[in-house]
């Protein structure tokens, strides 16, 4: 009887149905929507913020001090501690192995740079230059402990560096010049050419190496990278006499803002906190696992990159979350004035039914159930459209469409079977208690 | 005649009245708040930008050189010119600077990268940490902490691996050589910048420019310049005008990188925040028609007694139109107080209220619900008895 009366209810009056289900199926999509970015956005932003670079810098433990002027380190090569290239596949076995999305050692050797050239006046002759050769990788394969192979380089760690020509081949005896010194350099230096790279012992008795590379590109850095010679690190190493060694290593990890947890010292934490601290991407948890695994090192935070992301990062999130509960607010006061209205309109129908004798639970009751029915087919239709405007969404702000969390269906359809019933709820107390008799009347 | 039926259908119905007016209420609020902060929140995230430091640097053309003796070579620039092209095309609050000049010196007889310059790192460096609690005497001379700048020539800033390395004690004296020259530095601060500074010592910027020999002098200057993309290329040739000599750039890392995830924030921002708006446009406007609907009685009746359709329509147009005005004009207010929480929650700092937003929502709210009420026209067709017997 009950199921009756509520089946015709829908089969007899389908366009005033019609309204509360438009504001519940519009309703839900923009809570779905809205649902679904806020629980992405935050992996997506912290994605995108690995474009400024490196947030970590490996250097040796007992390293004499650097003399680094805008990134290059103008130490004579036989000063100073060294790392080996070989424990570099150790970074893709820790714990958060994943987040670390790339890495480059850096090998500084000061060198004499000397090629070909052509002045209008005399013909050619060679012109000699005081620079730094610096070797890194662009693009190299690293053999992993667990088998795989990773391709790093400063691809990842610097990936504001722009080049015209090409990078060079890890294997080659290439070089890519900065464009400050190919500009400033007598005759100028373009790709194709051959230059020349004796290294600098300040004092040392050992001779000086040469080594002969092509020209493959112009790199732009904005730094004082401009004013040096890149090549692959095999290259440096063998000009500086320290093979399979580097001096230091970016890393570019991704990492969740500092919270209360991650500004603690680690040695101060409990059990429980600990674990919670080291199964946690932090940056500190982050760079204590690559201390532990790399031997002899000490970890730093680029804080400029680290402190930007973090503090941009926590920001977008709490506006997120606050525009996302806004909008639920306002789909659920929608719904509920929505429903509010349809009962209001039916007043004449509870006039009826309580004069013919049906007991306020029973009325109550088929209005209850007819909002509910409503929640959840609209709560559904809803969805799937909130679904498709939340992959709109993703691809046109992050260019890939997030992937859909089943689990916000049941929350979704939750909301609206809520929503509903309360929007519902006080309208129909307040009919209920009313006389008949005037309800009837048209008051 | 329409005023007074205007106002005896709006006092008529004050339940069913009332509950489209919370509807509208609501969805202004939401709106009128949203809409606030989504003027503001570019303007906000770019001054949390402001970590990621200097975003331009004024060099001498041919870049900075400098060879393993760290002497200087040619390539300098006179420290007064620079001031005064900066001068001239900065507004006080957008542009922060700092001119450098680096010697290898040498302490305890090692060598040390000592930089002179003279800045204000909270403005140019917010991510420096700078430490002189520990157990500095109460007063350090020539260094002022609340604006931590250094004040005389022979205050330092010391980096922590230096200060490590070097042993240079907080408060206590060293001395810098530099060729046949000396000068003796007290240690007013140790400086913690996760960079390349931590193994630098920041003295005055005379007295390394005295150490050198070369007074007057700096090897670049670096700046920041608050703002987006376009306004900072702008500010850029403005500056490359009036400094000829020498070459403005920006520094790619920071200005990209800034560029590209403003640029996503506002996509994000901006999209969910039309998104509510249409949702709740469209829930105003089901609650108006909703409403409306229910005057189809009332537009059969007063077709029967001989009115044309367009009056009849009109009225309940305006009824539901002052229904929007009002109830988008109290909304609008509550909305600037939410966006003031809002905007604190979120950047700590209160948003600007933009007064703009309340014409804009208000002339919403008032087309919407007005809109609602239009299908109304569509009984103009239909007999007023059909209308009455309730089909």
């Amino acid at each position: 009887m009950f199921a009756r009366l509520v089946k015709e209810s829908f089969i007899r009056n389908p366009r005033r149905k019609a309204l509360t289900a438009a504001a519940l199926i519009v309703g839900m999509a923009v809570a779905t929507a809205t649902l679904s970015v806020a629980l992405e956005v935050g992996d997506r932003m912290a994605r995108e913020f690995r474009s400024l670079g490196a947030n970590l810098l490996v250097t040796p433990q007992s390293d004499s001090l650097p003399l680094q002027i805008g990134g290059v380190d103008y130490r004579p090569v036989n000063e100073g501690a060294y790392l080996n290239v070989s424990d570099l596949g150790k970074l893709k076995m820790i714990f958060w192995r994943n987040n670390i999305l790339g890495f480059a050692p850096f090998l500084d050797v000061p060198a004499t740079l000397s090629g070909n050239a052509t002045t209008h006046a005399a013909g050619v002759h060679t012109t000699a230059v005081h620079t730094t050769l610096i070797g890194t990788w662009y693009q190299h394969q690293v053999r992993v402990p667990d088998g795989t192979t990773f391709q790093t380089g400063v691809r990842s760690t610097h990936p504001w560096w722009k080049i015209q020509g090409r990078w060079f081949e890890d294997s080659a005896s290439e070089a890519v010049v900065g464009s400050t010194l190919a500009a400033n350099f007598p005759g100028g230096i373009a790709p194709g050419q051959t230059i020349e790279l004796t290294s600098r012992a300040a004092g040392s008795a050992a001779a000086p190496q040469s080594i002969a590379l092509t020209v493959t590109g112009i790199v732009q850095t904005g730094g004082a990278e401009d004013n040096a010679v890149l090549a692959p690190l095999s290259i440096a190493q063998q000009l500086s006499g320290h093979p399979g060694q580097f001096r230091q290593l970016f890393v570019s990890a991704l990492t969740k803002p500092a919270d209360a947890l991650a500004q603690r010292d680690p040695s101060t934490l409990t059990p429980t906190e600990y674990d919670r601290w080291f199964c946690s991407p932090y940056i500190s948890s982050i760079s204590y696992q690559i201390k532990t695994a790399l031997p002899g090192t000490q970890v730093r935070t680029i804080r400029r990159v680290a402190d930007t992301e973090g503090r941009v990062l926590s920001r977008i999130s709490t506006l997120l979350w606050i525009v996302t509960i806004a909008a639920l607010a306002a789909a659920a006061l929608a719904v509920a004035a929505t429903s509010a209205a349809t009962v209001l309109e039916r007043r004449a129908e509870i006039g009826i039914m309580k004069a013919i004798g049906a007991s306020n639970s029973l009325v109550s009751g088929i209005f209850l159930a007819e909002q509910l029915l409503l929640a959840l087919v609209g709560g559904v239709i809803g969805f799937v459209c909130g679904a498709a405007l939340a992959r709109i969404l993703g691809e046109s702000v992050f260019g890939s469409p997030a992937p859909l969390k089943p689990i916000l269906l049941p929350i979704v359809l939750g909301i609206a079977a809520c929503v509903a019933i309360i929007g519902s709820l006080i309208p129909l107390r307040r009919a209920a208690h009313l006389d008949p008799a005037p309800i009837l009347r048209g008051e | 005649m329409f005023g007074r039926l205007l106002f005896r259908l709006l006092r008529g119905n004050r339940g069913r009245l009332a509950v489209a007016l919370v509807a509208v209420i609501s969805g202004s609020a939401v709106i009128s708040a949203l809409l606030n902060i989504e003027l503001d929140v570019g303007r906000k995230l770019a001054q949390e930008f402001r970590t990621l430091g200097p975003n331009l640097v004024v060099a001498p053309r041919g870049g900075i050189q400098t060879d393993d003796a760290g002497s200087a070579s040619a390539t300098l620039m006179d420290q007064e010119a620079v001031w005064r092209g900066i001068a001239q095309t900065h507004t006080p609050d957008s542009v922060f600077s700092a001119p450098y000049l680096y010697v290898v010196g040498r302490v305890n007889n090692t060598p040390v990268i000592v930089a002179g310059t003279q800045l204000q790192p909270d403005l140019l460096h917010p991510a420096w940490k700078l430490d002189s609690a520990q157990k500095a005497p109460p007063r350090i001379p020539g260094w002022d902490a609340d604006t931590e700048l250094l004040l005389d020539a022979h205050s330092a800033f010391v980096g922590q691996n230096a200060a490590r390395r070097l042993h240079l004690a907080l408060g206590g004296r060293f001395e810098v050589t530099y060729m046949n020259r000396t000068a003796t530095l007290t240690n007013a601060a140790i400086l913690d910048s996760g960079g390349a500074e931590d193994d630098q010592i920041l003295a005055w910027l005379p007295t390394v420019q005295k150490l050198a020999a070369l007074p007057g002098r700096i090897q670049f200057e670096e700046l920041r310049k608050d703002g987006d993309a376009a306004e900072i290329t702008r500010y850029a040739k403005r500056l490359s005008a009036a400094l000829p000599a020498y070459e403005v750039r920006p520094i790619p890392q920071a200005t990209q990188a800034e560029a590209n995830l403003l640029k996503r924030t506002r996509l994000l921002v901006g999209s969910m925040v039309v998104l509510i708006l249409a949702l709740t446009a469209l829930c105003v406007l089901a609650t108006m028609a909703a409403l409306a609907m229910e005057r189809r009685e009332d537009v059969g009746l007063m077709k029967a007694l001989g009115g044309g359709i367009g009056r009849i329509v009109a009225l309940f147009v305006a009824e539901v139109g002052v229904l929007g005005a009002t109830g988008g004009l109290i909304g609008c207010a509550i909305g600037v107080v939410l966006a003031q929480w809002m905007g604190r929650q979120v950047f700590g700092a209160s948003v600007a209220p933009r007064w703009e937003i309340f014409p804009i929502t208000v002339v919403l709210m008032t087309l919407v619900s007005m809109t609602g009420a239009l299908p109304l026209r569509l009984l103009g067709r239909v007999k007023p008895a059909l209308i009455l017997r309730g089909e």
